[in-house]
């Protein structure tokens, strides 16, 4: 486990130009998770499995609505969508159905990919053809990726094999 | 506050985590305290840090009696509605989501957004313990020139070869309500990390025509450095009670980065009795190729480039006698890393000629014979080599 402020900060080194400074930190608290080398808590492991993530995806469904939410690691709740809220029961038939699981999975979606949070760890397991399950494969379709890459650990010389730089494959 | 923590920064060397051995450290689990406990002990910050203030503009649509009454004849409605109901049985019942999008906007939009800037940080690193509701929705539009328009929203992210150019701003306003827009960079610093770069500052708009305010800083493309991961960008909307000079230095496209420098907490808090934040779109970037463009073109400097210092990987202290480890792979872990990669360099620059093709590679690496007096150690090392496994693919 770590402590936020630890992971925020990049300190870098300079390799080609003279001028500019030898450390340049970036302050963006999401940019370490972005380019997968931020930690991520383990957890002990005897403990439940689905703490391990830094963003996961949460569905509550209670009795009068259903909610589904991105779950920060430290921050908690960061998106959030109801069948309640105004913009969805205003169209809605009943806000309990699957059509409501079907289009609160669409909002959702939408505002995930508009927030820039396009990855995040699910460990929901829907009955097949479900309310649950038509949920999840809108968010799906939606275009947000329902499984967080793995953590990018820094080989050490006497190690076997060299794996690529996540943030260098995308770039040139 | 973030100097403090940037000096704390300065001084903690980061130490790569490490677990000697599989045995319960401490007290036992059922006395000593949760991981949970022990990090909001360590993360506690007083209520004078944690205390936020509110600076925005007041909710300007509260929900009123009549519509809320409205809104309860609406869902009447919609129940007694036969075919929506047997669209809703069939699974087919659909929503306009450019109207959900609407009602959010009016509705809970401006919470939402909130909340996800406080996630990326964007209030804290824009005005320190200010914070406010953008109630007002700021549209931009990036125009790609094939046809289709690049929103900004919130945190999304936006290449800068995207943004070369100005976006189209729109919000909704009175014609005679003067606004001022900012752009400003909240990672990209060069020299110092807590201040900003402001890419666009214009104001004194006239409703929402952005042409006919005065444009103070003219547009900048974002700019982050190539290794330095993803930069947030921030557009913030404050609405003016009256004519104002900023006392801010004019920008042109053409001037030094240097002239950029701004810190939007200390200009803030020089016009805050006339200027209120109103809206709030902010965009994530990360390095491509039109960034080098910008340095070597506008600048005319070399391009910066920079790379994540990882922690040192930890080497137990050295012993005279160590037992049981492969004397070559034990005593090459405390050599200096580029002498090791020096010999491999000249190893393989012994055998190269620059006139010839190189000889095509092995088929079969691990058939070929050693020499029969070669000890095991250099075997392995040799196999290594020739499998392409480990030191040999830092050179």
């Amino acid at each position: 486990m770590n402590n936020i402020k630890r992971v925020l900060t990049a300190p870098s080194l300079s390799r080609l130009s003279s001028t500019a400074p030898a450390e340049f930190i970036n302050r963006n608290p999401r940019n370490l998770e972005k380019i997968r080398i931020a930690r991520k808590p383990d957890g002990y492991h005897l403990e439940a499995a689905g703490r391990k993530f830094w963003h996961k995806l949460v569905l509550t469904a209670s009795n009068r609505t259903v909610t589904a939410q991105v779950v920060h690691f430290v921050n908690g709740p960061v998106i959030e969508a109801k069948t309640s809220e105004w913009a969805l029961r205003k169209q809605l038939y009943s806000i309990k159905d699957t059509c409501a699981y079907i289009n609160l999975g669409k909002v959702f979606a939408q505002r995930c990919l508009e927030s820039g949070i396009t990855e995040m760890y699910c460990n929901i397991k829907p009955v097949e053809g479900g309310k649950v399950d038509r949920f999840i494969k809108e968010v799906v379709n939606g275009g947000v990726k329902l499984e967080e890459p793995e953590v990018y650990k820094k080989p050490n010389p006497w190690d076997l094999h060299r794996p690529e730089k996540p943030w260098e494959v995308a770039e040139e | 506050m973030l100097n403090s923590f940037r000096g704390v920064w300065g001084a903690n060397i980061q130490l790569q985590q490490i677990r000697c051995a599989h045995r319960i450290r401490g007290k036992a689990p059922i006395f000593c305290r949760t991981i949970k406990e022990r990090l909001d002990e360590l993360n506690y910050k007083d209520e004078i840090y944690t205390t936020k203030i509110d600076i925005g503009l007041p909710q300007m649509n509260k929900l009123s009696e009549s519509s809320r009454r409205s809104r309860l004849d609406h869902l009447k409605k919609i129940k007694a509605d036969k075919n929506l109901e047997q669209l809703a049985r069939n699974h087919t019942l659909e929503i306009d989501l450019d109207e959900a999008k609407k009602e959010w906007l009016n509705t809970l939009g401006p919470q939402h957004k909130k909340q996800i800037a406080d996630h990326y940080g964007i209030f804290e690193h824009l005005y320190g313990e200010g914070y406010f509701i953008p109630y007002l929705n700021l549209e931009v539009l990036y125009d790609l020139k094939n046809g289709s328009y690049l929103p900004v929203y919130t945190g999304n992210d936006i290449k800068p070869a995207e943004a070369l150019e100005y976006p189209i701003v729109n919000y909704e306003s009175d014609p005679d309500s003067l606004w001022t827009l900012a752009l400003t960079s909240l990672d990209g610093h060069l020299t110092e990390g807590d201040k900003e770069y402001v890419h666009w500052l214009v104001a004194n708009i006239p409703g929402n025509s952005i042409e006919k305010g005065d444009t103070i800083v003219e547009y900048l493309q974002p700019i982050p450095l190539k290794g330095t991961g993803y930069h947030r960008y921030a557009y913030v909307l404050y609405k003016q009670d009256g004519n104002i000079t900023y006392d801010v230095t004019k920008v042109t496209a053409k001037s030094p980065l240097e002239d950029r420098t701004f810190v939007t907490r200390d200009w803030y808090q020089k016009y805050q009795d006339n200027i209120t934040p109103a809206g709030l779109a902010f965009f994530q970037t990360n390095w491509d190729l039109s960034v080098r463009d910008f340095f070597h073109n506008v600048l005319d400097t070399k391009e910066p480039v920079y790379e994540y210092d990882f922690p040192k990987p930890y080497l137990r202290p050295q012993e005279w006698f160590p037992r049981r480890k492969a004397f070559n792979l034990y005593m090459d872990k405390y050599r200096d890393p580029k002498q090791i990669n020096k010999e491999y360099l000249l190893r393989k620059l012994k055998d190269e000629d620059p006139f010839k093709a190189p000889p095509p590679p092995l088929k079969f690496p691990n058939a070929q014979p050693f020499p029969k007096n070669m000890p095991s150690w250099l075997r392995l090392h040799e196999k290594k080599i020739r499998l392409g496994w480990g030191r040999v693919n830092d050179v």
